[in-house]
């Protein structure tokens, strides 16, 4: 058991997190290459970049939009994407493990906020879950990956806070630890493939919105011979 | 805004169309507007090529594979769609609307979604989903205002304004659009209302003897100037149906001694293709901008039409040359420049009557042209109020996205498109609503009708011709007519 449990923290951490990485930068290069050959087919290049700063700023800090619109849905998922970023970071735990893995360290959460976040996302997670159960519009709109994600996501925080807070028996600990280890490889594995690939493409959003609206110059001769239309009446 | 939905008799009344088309029932194509009698045949595939066509001479690829990445289905957006406040019809939300074309991007142009559509065998483009397609992106009314609200960024306006392009090139366009746009094109006129050029001048020529009349002032349209300042073309239902707007114009030009003309080449700033046809959009942007070569202005200057300014400024650089171009104004900028500069004067609390300003999305989302106007009404009106949510955030009149053009579907305009529209202008209790776009006019003008609400649509000239002062020699005139009178 031990074996296997220092196998998954040690190389097939490694592992997952490097694909992890790799499958990010991929979406991340092509999206950022995407925007880049758009940018040089626009026929149009001034860009109001200063809006689009703000607005990515606005939506990555989103704290005055939480009370104008959907208040509750709006503060509860804000406060699980707090745990959910800080606490696999900066818990005094990952940063040794960080340390181990890739030879860098960095400042740590106290222990009680990082109890505390873990114990937000696990509440504020299984809230929106039901608020999507709940919501005929949301669950009118839900795939699959949809429903999986969050409880995929809460459950490293459920074993983790279980090792970390609770009297264990050596062999329970070592099945909530590889439990704990093993789901968030599987979704280092996930992230890069389905919606939470935003976690890095986000911040692109506002550029992207405003650059997509700059089409090439003149395509209707080229988009005409493409489809035989040429001389065609309106 | 309230969430209360439209009552199911509104909902019977909204959803059928005010003329049965016998093309429709030929088509067998069951939407609510009309469409040209086209080849219904094969039309999955010819959906894809025509797709396919445009993902390799357009920008929107790399738009839709930023999209499909990070759509997380939050329905967000459901708190500020009109359309889906009113109706409450899960097929209305915009995230839902997106994702029909989205589906069809990733299962038939992206390698994932070929793997996966092969492997499970399912996905494919059916006749039924453009059938769908084919309602729900008319359904919308293009505000944009989903895409204000959506935390990762999704612009669902530029998914439908795709989606009907694509639909467009196989034949599903509302007729309205497509006709007027032919006649623009390729028809004799050379406008969307198809108005000769003895018809524009006997009006222009009607509408300086009304002002001479009114004013006391020689107010004139410059036709033909070449080497103007401003090659002027507003929409040209303007013509037709705005007099007074034009008036407006005409007297803020002659107060402030500006140099502008109208040319009887081109004389329509409608540009439908904004809403079915990036095709005919670059067309129609390409016949402005040569009128405003041939006359030689320095810039061109769009009336009081939403879609129109928006389509001019953002695609006359994206065609004409980027920065090269002309610029482009829209005249509610030229009118309020001329106010800071002091060249316009206005009475002072000259309208007493309530006094409430409508958003046109189009000029208004981008934060484009919001703050002039109001500076220009508070020159001149005693009671301005505000409605809320606005400027930037405004609701839709409800006739948007090229919908008001299409007369079949008043009813589902003004029950659902303006539903959310009527209750804010209810709220504001005004008397006059001033609408700076043609297409905004023409809606709230039956929403207000067909929802009893007792207020008078205007345009934001209209009001400025009541309160302009001219200069000494010339308003000497006026008072002395003002006495006769």
């Amino acid at each position: 058991m031990q074996e296997i449990l220092d196998f998954a923290r040690g190389p097939l951490f490694r592992l997952t997190l490097a694909l992890m990485i790799l499958g990010l930068a991929r979406v991340l290069i092509l999206d950022i290459w995407g925007a880049i050959s758009a940018y040089r087919r626009a026929g149009d290049k001034k860009l109001v970049w200063g809006d689009a700063v703000i607005k990515t700023i606005q939506w990555l800090f989103p704290v005055k939009r939480v009370f104008t619109r959907r208040p509750i849905y709006s503060l509860f998922s804000i406060l699980f994407h707090v745990g959910l970023i800080l606490v696999p970071i900066f818990f005094l735990g990952h940063v040794q493990l960080w340390k181990n893995s890739i030879g860098l360290s960095w400042w740590n959460l106290p222990e009680f906020w990082a109890d505390l976040l873990t114990l937000t996302t696990i509440a504020f997670g299984l809230a929106l879950i039901l608020g999507r159960l709940g919501s005929s519009s949301a669950r009118y709109l839900s795939r699959k990956q949809d429903y999986i994600w969050i409880p995929l996501l809460i459950i490293p925080f459920i074993t983790g806070y279980a090792c970390a807070n609770m009297l264990l028996s050596p062999s329970w600990y070592r099945i909530l630890m590889l439990s704990h280890v093993l789901s968030a490889e599987v979704i280092f594995i996930f992230i890069p493939f389905t919606k939470i690939a935003h976690c890095v493409l986000m911040p692109l959003s506002q550029f992207i919105l405003a650059l997509a609206w700059k089409f090439p110059a003149r395509v209707d001769d080229k988009i005409c011979t493409t489809l035989k239309k040429k001389g065609a009446p309106v | 805004m309230g969430a209360t939905h439209i009552t199911e008799q509104e909902r019977e009344k909204a959803l059928t169309s005010v003329k049965k088309s016998e093309v429709i029932e030929k088509q067998k194509l069951n939407v609510r507007y009309h469409v040209e009698n086209y080849d219904a045949t094969d039309r999955p595939r010819r959906f894809l090529e025509a797709f396919a066509a445009i993902l390799k001479h357009t920008n929107y690829r790399f738009a839709l594979d930023h999209f499909i990445r990070v759509s997380a289905k939050c329905s967000r957006c459901t708190a500020q769609c009109p359309v889906y406040l009113a109706t409450g019809d899960n097929r209305d939300i915009p995230c839902y609307r997106s994702e029909l074309l989205l589906s069809v991007y990733r299962r038939h142009f992206t390698v994932g979604g070929a793997f996966r559509g092969r492997l499970f065998d399912n996905g494919e483009l059916t006749d039924k989903m453009i059938q769908e397609m084919a309602e729900s992106f008319w359904n919308c009314t293009a505000c944009r205002r989903c895409t204000l609200e959506c935390p990762v960024g999704i612009d669902h306006a530029l998914i439908t304004h795709l989606g009907r392009f694509i639909l467009s090139e196989i034949g599903i366009a509302p007729r309205a659009l497509v006709v007027s746009t032919r006649e623009q094109l390729e028809g004799k006129t050379g406008n969307t209302s198809a108005i000769p050029v003895p018809a524009l001048l006997d009006t222009l020529e009607f509408l300086e003897e009304d002002m001479k009349e009114e004013k006391g002032v020689d107010i004139k349209f410059p036709m033909d100037v070449e080497n103007s300042e401003y090659l002027f073309v507003p929409a040209v239902s303007d013509f037709l149906m705005e007099a007074e707007t034009l008036m407006g114009i005409a007297a803020v030009f002659k107060a402030t001694g500006g140099s502008w003309t109208i040319s009887t080449g081109y004389y329509d700033a409608i540009n439908y293709g904004l809403f079915y046809s990036d095709r005919m959009m670059e067309r129609i942007i390409r016949k402005l901008y040569a009128e405003s070569e041939r006359m030689k202005t320095k810039a061109i200057l769009i009336g009081e039409c939403g879609h129109a300014s928006r389509s001019a400024k953002y695609y006359v650089p994206v065609h004409c040359g980027g920065d090269k171009a002309r610029p482009v104004f829209n005249i509610m900028e030229y009118t309020h420049r001329m106010l800071k500069e002091g060249k316009l004067k206005l009475k002072p609390d000259c309208i007493t009557d309530t006094v409430t300003y409508h958003d046109p999305c189009n000029i208004a989302r981008q934060g484009w042209i919001v703050d002039q106007p109001r500076e220009i009404i508070r020159a001149f009106c005693k009671n301005f109020v505000e409605m809320t949510p606005r400027k930037r955030e405004n609701i839709c009149c409800g006739g948007g996205g090229g919908t008001v053009s299409i007369d079949e579907i008043r009813s589902y305009r003004t029950t659902v498109g303006g539903r959310a529209k009527a209750d804010q202008i209810r709220a504001t209790g005004a008397k006059y609503l001033i609408a700076p776009c043609a297409n905004c006019k023409k809606q709230l003008r039956e929403l207000v009708e067909d929802q009893g609400i007792d207020c008078e649509v205007v345009g934001l000239h209209d009001l400025i011709y009541k309160a302009i002062i001219f200069d000494k020699d010339e308003s000497k005139q006026t008072m002395q007519v003002e006495r006769k009178g």
